[in-house]
């Protein structure tokens, strides 16, 4: 715990807060080697998230491709469809 | 953000993954595309082979709206129901959805707002999943196979077609 506190301007119980919210999280795993408790990152689950909103937008992105088309067909013709009401 | 059509996917808090895209147009012609099904069936389909045929809407609060999508190389189908909370057009649309395979872990409240920006139109999708567990566990899915394979495919037509 001493040693992740070195790199950031956080005291021991601030950065001790932040890291139970990883753990808890699953973010960070946590085991123990006599006064220590080396701290690991679990990189799987922040890839998983990450790959799934990737995936998401490039599906959206190409709806939303499809959608800006009919907006500038609707925009140039005068199409009944595309009424005010 | 300020780039016209650049379009972004969040996870925000426990239990919402939110969505926001600008479009070129005017609002009532954006919630218009989005609320009639004439308009929605021609652009709501994809990946690739997926297309909407069936798309009732009953917009009021309370009313029920059913999409079902259907593939065309493969023959499946994928059916969703809504129904409408609030209706305040052209700013405001809150319904849920639920897939006939339910794939969300119970259902989704989807808050929908268009804001005029100028010229433009701003809209905000937020999706409320049931629990953080629900909205984990789709964060944990890949986006189902069928997807990734279509985008494969497209990956091969373009590299043919680059190589004739």
């Amino acid at each position: 715990m001493m040693e992740l506190t070195e790199p950031f301007d956080l005291s021991q119980p601030a950065i001790s807060k932040h890291i139970k919210v990883l753990e808890k999280a699953g973010l960070v795993s946590r085991s123990r080697d006599a006064q220590r408790r080396p701290c690991k990152l679990e990189a799987r689950p922040l890839g998983e998230a990450i790959d799934f909103l990737e995936q998401y937008r490039r599906f959206l992105e190409v709806r939303y491709a499809k959608l800006d088309a009919l907006l500038e067909t609707l925009k140039t013709v005068n199409d009944p469809t595309a009424g005010t009401g | 953000m300020s780039h016209s059509r650049t379009i972004t996917v969040t996870a925000r808090g426990d239990r919402e993954l939110v969505i926001t895209r600008r479009f070129n147009a005017p609002r009532q012609m954006v919630f218009d595309a989005h609320t009639r099904p004439e308009l929605i069936k021609r652009w709501m389909t994809g990946p690739e082979n997926w297309t909407l045929p069936v798309c009732e809407i009953d917009l009021r609060a309370g009313g029920k709206g059913r999409y079902v999508w259907h593939n065309t190389e493969n023959g499946a189908d994928m059916g969703m129901t809504a129904t409408y909370r609030e209706i305040d057009a052209p700013h405001r649309i809150v319904h849920e959805e639920m897939f006939d395979e339910d794939w969300t872990g119970g259902g989704t409240e989807i808050i929908t707002t268009f804001e005029d920006d100028g010229e433009t139109t701003r809209m905000e999708m937020v999706i409320r999943c049931k629990s953080k567990e629900a909205r984990d566990n789709i964060l944990k899915s890949p986006m189902s196979d069928g997807m990734e394979q279509g985008y494969a495919r497209l990956d091969r037509q373009l590299a043919e077609r680059r190589a004739a």
